[in-house]
Protein backbone atom coordinates (compact mmCIF):
# COMPACT_ATOMS: atom_id res chain seq x y z
CA UNK A 1 0.00 0.00 0.00
CA UNK A 2 1.31 3.32 -1.06
CA UNK A 3 1.61 6.03 1.25
CA UNK A 4 0.70 8.49 -0.81
CA UNK A 5 -2.67 9.04 -2.26
CA UNK A 6 -3.92 9.04 -5.86
CA UNK A 7 -5.21 12.69 -6.77
CA UNK A 8 -7.28 12.76 -10.93
CA UNK A 9 -7.80 15.59 -12.82
CA UNK A 10 -11.17 16.43 -11.11
CA UNK A 11 -9.50 15.75 -7.42
CA UNK A 12 -6.52 18.11 -8.07
CA UNK A 13 -7.49 21.52 -7.20
CA UNK A 14 -9.70 20.81 -3.70
CA UNK A 15 -6.45 17.93 -2.93
CA UNK A 16 -3.65 19.71 -3.97
CA UNK A 17 -4.51 23.60 -4.83
CA UNK A 18 -6.57 24.04 -1.71
CA UNK A 19 -4.12 22.35 0.41
CA UNK A 20 -3.39 24.11 3.79
CA UNK A 21 -0.23 22.94 3.88
CA UNK A 22 2.84 21.94 0.98
CA UNK A 23 2.19 19.55 -1.25
CA UNK A 24 4.90 17.22 -3.33
CA UNK A 25 3.25 16.14 -6.07
CA UNK A 26 4.47 12.60 -8.18
CA UNK A 27 3.51 12.59 -12.04
CA UNK A 28 4.14 9.44 -12.76
CA UNK A 29 3.22 6.47 -16.04
CA UNK A 30 2.50 3.05 -15.94
CA UNK A 31 5.90 1.68 -17.43
CA UNK A 32 7.92 4.17 -16.84
CA UNK A 33 10.85 3.00 -15.08
CA UNK A 34 12.61 5.84 -13.62
CA UNK A 35 9.01 6.30 -12.22
CA UNK A 36 9.53 2.97 -10.13
CA UNK A 37 12.51 3.93 -8.77
CA UNK A 38 11.18 7.35 -7.11
CA UNK A 39 8.30 5.60 -5.76
CA UNK A 40 9.73 4.07 -3.02
CA UNK A 41 11.55 7.47 -2.44
CA UNK A 42 8.63 9.49 -2.21
CA UNK A 43 6.81 6.99 0.15
CA UNK A 44 9.47 7.51 2.68
CA UNK A 45 9.37 11.28 2.59
CA UNK A 46 5.20 10.93 3.07
CA UNK A 47 5.95 9.04 6.45
CA UNK A 48 8.89 11.44 7.38
CA UNK A 49 7.03 14.17 6.91
CA UNK A 50 3.49 13.16 7.90
CA UNK A 51 1.06 16.75 9.03
CA UNK A 52 3.60 18.58 7.55
CA UNK A 53 3.45 17.72 3.58
CA UNK A 54 0.61 16.25 1.99
CA UNK A 55 1.97 13.92 -0.54
CA UNK A 56 0.14 12.33 -3.78
CA UNK A 57 0.68 11.01 -7.13
CA UNK A 58 -0.92 11.78 -10.23
CA UNK A 59 -1.08 8.96 -13.31
CA UNK A 60 -0.37 11.58 -15.94
CA UNK A 61 -1.71 8.75 -18.78
CA UNK A 62 -5.04 8.87 -16.88
CA UNK A 63 -5.39 12.57 -15.74
CA UNK A 64 -4.08 14.28 -19.27
CA UNK A 65 -5.51 17.75 -18.11
CA UNK A 66 -3.47 18.29 -15.06
CA UNK A 67 -0.23 17.12 -16.88
CA UNK A 68 -0.76 19.24 -19.66
CA UNK A 69 -1.25 22.41 -17.36
CA UNK A 70 1.45 21.87 -15.36
CA UNK A 71 3.58 21.33 -19.06
CA UNK A 72 4.65 17.83 -17.54
CA UNK A 73 7.20 16.52 -20.33
CA UNK A 74 9.64 14.34 -18.51
CA UNK A 75 8.62 11.29 -16.61
CA UNK A 76 8.92 11.33 -13.79
CA UNK A 77 8.45 15.12 -12.59
CA UNK A 78 7.76 16.02 -9.19
CA UNK A 79 6.08 19.50 -8.30
CA UNK A 80 5.97 21.27 -5.16
CA UNK A 81 2.70 22.92 -4.40
CA UNK A 82 2.59 25.79 -2.16
CA UNK A 83 -0.58 27.81 -0.98
CA UNK A 84 -1.87 26.86 -4.44
CA UNK A 85 1.04 27.85 -6.41
CA UNK A 86 3.80 25.38 -8.12
CA UNK A 87 6.95 26.29 -6.52
CA UNK A 88 9.31 24.21 -7.35
CA UNK A 89 10.07 21.17 -9.38
CA UNK A 90 12.40 18.10 -9.62
CA UNK A 91 13.06 16.09 -13.04
CA UNK A 92 14.03 12.25 -12.91
CA UNK A 93 15.14 10.03 -10.64
CA UNK A 94 16.68 11.89 -8.04
CA UNK A 95 18.10 10.00 -4.05
CA UNK A 96 15.56 10.96 -1.25
CA UNK A 97 18.29 13.83 0.40
CA UNK A 98 17.64 15.53 -2.70
CA UNK A 99 14.29 15.55 -2.41
CA UNK A 100 14.52 16.30 1.43
CA UNK A 101 16.71 19.19 0.77
CA UNK A 102 14.41 20.74 -1.93
CA UNK A 103 11.45 19.85 0.41
CA UNK A 104 12.73 21.68 3.66
CA UNK A 105 12.85 25.19 1.82
CA UNK A 106 9.13 25.72 1.99
CA UNK A 107 8.22 24.06 5.24
CA UNK B 1 -6.45 12.72 -26.67
CA UNK B 2 -5.27 9.67 -25.96
CA UNK B 3 -6.99 6.64 -25.32
CA UNK B 4 -6.76 5.42 -21.37
CA UNK B 5 -4.10 3.74 -20.59
CA UNK B 6 -3.67 0.54 -18.17
CA UNK B 7 -1.12 -1.33 -16.79
CA UNK B 8 -1.27 -4.32 -19.05
CA UNK B 9 1.59 -6.14 -20.43
CA UNK B 10 2.83 -5.85 -24.10
CA UNK B 11 1.94 -9.06 -26.75
CA UNK B 12 5.20 -11.42 -26.33
CA UNK B 13 6.26 -11.00 -30.09
CA UNK B 14 6.65 -6.66 -29.26
CA UNK B 15 8.59 -7.54 -25.98
CA UNK B 16 11.00 -9.71 -28.04
CA UNK B 17 11.68 -7.71 -30.40
CA UNK B 18 12.03 -4.36 -27.92
CA UNK B 19 14.39 -6.89 -25.38
CA UNK B 20 16.58 -7.93 -28.89
CA UNK B 21 16.70 -4.48 -29.91
CA UNK B 22 17.47 -3.19 -26.43
CA UNK B 23 20.11 -5.73 -26.09
CA UNK B 24 22.23 -5.05 -29.82
CA UNK B 25 21.81 -1.04 -29.27
CA UNK B 26 23.40 -1.39 -25.63
CA UNK B 27 26.51 -3.50 -27.25
CA UNK B 28 26.47 -1.29 -30.45
CA UNK B 29 26.47 1.76 -28.32
CA UNK B 30 28.99 1.12 -25.60
CA UNK B 31 26.10 1.52 -23.09
CA UNK B 32 24.94 -0.45 -20.01
CA UNK B 33 21.35 -1.36 -18.21
CA UNK B 34 20.71 0.34 -15.53
CA UNK B 35 22.53 -1.91 -11.96
CA UNK B 36 18.40 -1.95 -11.44
CA UNK B 37 17.14 -4.36 -13.82
CA UNK B 38 13.87 -4.11 -12.75
CA UNK B 39 14.08 -0.16 -14.56
CA UNK B 40 15.34 -1.82 -17.56
CA UNK B 41 11.94 -4.28 -17.42
CA UNK B 42 9.58 -2.04 -16.88
CA UNK B 43 11.07 0.38 -19.77
CA UNK B 44 11.42 -2.12 -22.22
CA UNK B 45 7.97 -3.41 -21.37
CA UNK B 46 6.56 0.15 -22.11
CA UNK B 47 8.26 0.24 -25.48
CA UNK B 48 7.08 -3.13 -26.55
CA UNK B 49 3.50 -1.44 -25.19
CA UNK B 50 3.37 1.42 -27.40
CA UNK B 51 4.69 -0.53 -30.28
CA UNK B 52 1.70 -3.01 -29.92
CA UNK B 53 -0.63 0.50 -29.16
CA UNK B 54 0.82 2.67 -31.77
CA UNK B 55 2.92 1.23 -34.33
CA UNK B 56 6.29 2.55 -32.82
CA UNK B 57 8.40 2.42 -29.32
CA UNK B 58 7.40 5.78 -27.92
CA UNK B 59 9.15 6.36 -25.36
CA UNK B 60 7.25 5.26 -22.01
CA UNK B 61 8.73 8.39 -19.77
CA UNK B 62 7.01 11.40 -20.97
CA UNK B 63 4.12 13.09 -21.05
CA UNK B 64 2.42 13.41 -24.50
CA UNK B 65 -0.64 15.66 -25.40
CA UNK B 66 -1.16 13.12 -28.10
CA UNK B 67 0.46 9.70 -28.83
CA UNK B 68 -0.05 8.88 -32.30
CA UNK B 69 1.29 12.68 -33.49
CA UNK B 70 4.19 12.41 -31.44
CA UNK B 71 4.91 9.21 -33.06
CA UNK B 72 4.78 10.57 -36.30
CA UNK B 73 6.92 13.40 -35.82
CA UNK B 74 9.82 10.51 -34.65
CA UNK B 75 11.48 12.55 -32.29
CA UNK B 76 10.65 10.41 -29.14
CA UNK B 77 10.72 7.08 -31.23
CA UNK B 78 12.99 4.91 -29.41
CA UNK B 79 15.97 5.21 -30.15
CA UNK B 80 15.15 8.93 -29.43
CA UNK B 81 16.79 11.91 -31.00
CA UNK B 82 18.75 12.80 -27.59
CA UNK B 83 20.07 9.03 -27.19
CA UNK B 84 21.27 8.82 -31.01
CA UNK B 85 22.75 12.22 -30.73
CA UNK B 86 24.25 12.77 -27.58
CA UNK B 87 23.45 9.41 -25.77
CA UNK B 88 21.34 10.86 -23.10
CA UNK B 89 17.77 8.35 -22.22
CA UNK B 90 16.33 10.18 -19.48
CA UNK B 91 14.53 6.99 -19.31
CA UNK B 92 17.85 4.75 -17.92
CA UNK B 93 17.05 1.78 -20.37
CA UNK B 94 20.98 3.04 -22.16
CA UNK B 95 23.19 4.62 -19.70
CA UNK B 96 26.82 5.51 -20.18
CA UNK B 97 29.64 3.92 -18.25
CA UNK B 98 29.94 7.37 -16.43
CA UNK B 99 26.14 7.50 -14.93
CA UNK B 100 25.14 6.43 -10.83
CA UNK B 101 22.80 4.68 -11.79
CA UNK B 102 24.83 2.20 -14.76
CA UNK B 103 25.53 -1.82 -14.18
CA UNK B 104 27.13 -4.17 -16.02
CA UNK B 105 24.61 -6.06 -18.15
CA UNK B 106 24.02 -5.28 -21.52
CA UNK B 107 21.98 -8.74 -21.71
CA UNK B 108 18.08 -9.11 -20.25
CA UNK B 109 16.11 -12.18 -20.79
CA UNK B 110 12.43 -12.48 -21.82
CA UNK B 111 11.72 -13.85 -18.20
CA UNK B 112 13.99 -11.61 -16.21
CA UNK B 113 11.42 -8.88 -18.32
CA UNK B 114 8.56 -10.84 -16.89
CA UNK B 115 9.07 -11.50 -13.51
CA UNK B 116 9.12 -7.84 -12.85
CA UNK B 117 6.32 -6.77 -15.29
CA UNK B 118 4.04 -9.49 -13.39
CA UNK B 119 4.01 -7.61 -10.36
CA UNK B 120 2.39 -4.47 -11.46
Amino acid sequence: MSAAEAITDSTFKEEVLESPIPVLVDFWAPWCGPCRMVSPVVDKIAIQYEGQVKVVKVNTDDNPAVASQYGIRSIPTLMIFKDGQRVDMVVGAVPESTLATTLEKYL
Amino acid sequence: MNPPTETNQATDKSLEAMRYFSETYAKRTGTYFCSDLGVTAVVIEGLAKHKDDLGAPLCPCRHYEDKEAEVRATYWNCPCVPMRERKECHCMLFLTPDNPFVGTEQDISFDQIRETTSQY
